[in-house]
């Protein structure tokens, strides 16, 4: 039996707040691909989608700063006065205001679109990487896996496109909906597999995967459905593929959050 | 300190099987790592490492994500990441860390790992066995654990010791 007289820092730090977060940046990263990929295409097409794609960036950037505790200490200054290349969310706070400057540009139909859109295309790729980035690098929480490198940015975009196929021609989109499905499905399907063939603290974690593997059988049906449905019924597919994205990355970001190193190391 | 939050905690554990039964009681903290993995991921560089190797955080530069595979960092109610500092004012004044000071059995010894004259290296020197916590992550704590019975010494094998 393991007792303590005073506690690690072991408890849950993230609240409902932080999962909102976690969905709009997938959205505001998402949305700001999709109008990069339009951009270089067809810069004139892309002008009202990159004021929604700036909105989603602004509304995450309150909803960052609203749930933080060092919100009225206002230090996350320090994220543009310093140079840490090797922390995801040092990245994350550059491809934001990156994107936000590039969206604005071509919202406003100012300078060279295309040059824009490419820039906003490496900036929007690293707001959507960053989240999960940034959970694969805490060594003490081993339910965030390396696979998150590639669910992440995937679930992110999925998110994304299902918003995109109310903005733009359904046809143009439900394509890129249903693969972004199939994609996170896949990857979906494979996180136990990783759990699974890891080290000590990965089959720790598959462990409590299995104590919540219905979580993950609905989030994967509604990703299933979401591919199933995206060229037949684009607007009920969009709907699945919300909630499964939200379902699958609300559970790994809130049950990885705790500590499986209370009883010993 | 906020009641409810810790920079130091004891970890008291039951080891073993009867007869052959032992208590452990082992203080856990920030173990200053000579490869902190909270400094390169820190993104605003509020954690940092000094030049004799305390790893410490910067409070007003944190936005509060805190990342140690020991659990060794909490969020103070006021914004930001709090750790054990290894009493930095106290080493500054050339006295010893709080937690030695006040250690009413002596268990601890706080000196300088490349003095081969400090203290700690004559502790070393009688040393059965000598651990750090988690050496697999390659972590390089510098916080030492001599003859702890839940562990058998940094050669032994992985698999030996008992969590």
């Amino acid at each position: 039996m393991t007792t303590f007289y005073g506690l690690p820092g072991a408890e849950a730090f993230w609240h409902g707040t932080t999962l909102v977060h976690f969905l709009l940046v997938a959205l505001a990263g998402g949305t700001a691909f999709y109008t990069a990929v339009l951009g270089l295409r067809r810069p004139d097409k892309a002008r009202r989608l990159a004021w929604w794609a700036l909105g989603f960036i602004v509304l995450d950037l309150f909803m960052l700063w609203a749930e933080s505790p060092a919100r009225f200490r206002f230090s996350h200054v320090w994220l543009f006065l310093s140079f840490e290349p090797a922390s995801a969310i040092w990245w994350g706070a550059w491809g934001l205001a990156t994107s936000a400057l590039m969206l604005l540009l071509l919202a406003l139909g100012l300078g060279p679109a295309r040059f824009w859109s490419g820039v906003l295309a490496l900036s929007s790729a690293v707001v959507l990487a960053y989240p999960g980035y940034a959970l694969a690098a805490n060594a003490a929480r081993p339910l965030w896996d390396h696979l998150l490198l590639a669910l992440f940015p995937a679930s992110g975009l999925l998110v994304a496109l299902a918003v995109v196929v109310w903005l733009r021609p359904r046809e143009e989109a439900a394509p890129w909906l249903q693969v972004a499905a199939l994609a996170s499905l896949g990857l979906t399907a494979l996180y136990p597999v990783a759990l699974m063939s890891g080290g000590a603290d990965a089959r720790a974690a598959f462990a409590l995967w299995l104590r919540d593997w219905g979580v993950f059988l609905l989030g994967g049906a509604l990703l299933f459905l979401a591919a199933f449905l995206a060229r037949r019924a684009p607007g009920p597919a969009s709907l699945c593929a919300v909630a499964g994205a939200f379902v699958l990355r609300s559970w790994v970001v809130e049950a990885g959050q705790h500590s499986l190193f209370m009883h010993g190391f | 300190m906020q009641p409810g939050h810790n920079r130091l905690w004891i970890r008291q554990r039951e080891l073993g099987v009867f007869p052959d039964l032992t208590v452990e009681y082992r203080p856990e903290q920030c173990l200053h790592c000579e490869n902190p993995p909270c400094v390169p991921v820190c993104p605003t560089g509020a954690s940092y490492q000094t030049r004799d190797g305390l790893v410490l955080v910067r409070a007003e530069r944190c936005i509060a994500c805190a990342a140690c595979p020991y659990d060794a960092r909490f969020m103070n109610p006021a914004g930001y990441v709090d750790k054990c500092t290894f009493c930095e004012h106290r080493i500054a004044r050339g006295e010893d860390p709080a937690c030695v000071e006040t250690c009413p059995t002596g268990c601890r010894v706080f000196s300088d790992l490349d003095d081969p004259k400090s203290p700690l290296h004559a502790w070393l020197a009688e040393a059965e066995r000598v651990d750090v916590l988690r050496p697999e992550m390659g972590t390089a704590p510098k916080l030492l654990y001599l003859n702890t019975p839940s562990k058998r010494g940094l050669a032994a094998h992985e698999s030996d010791v008992e969590s």
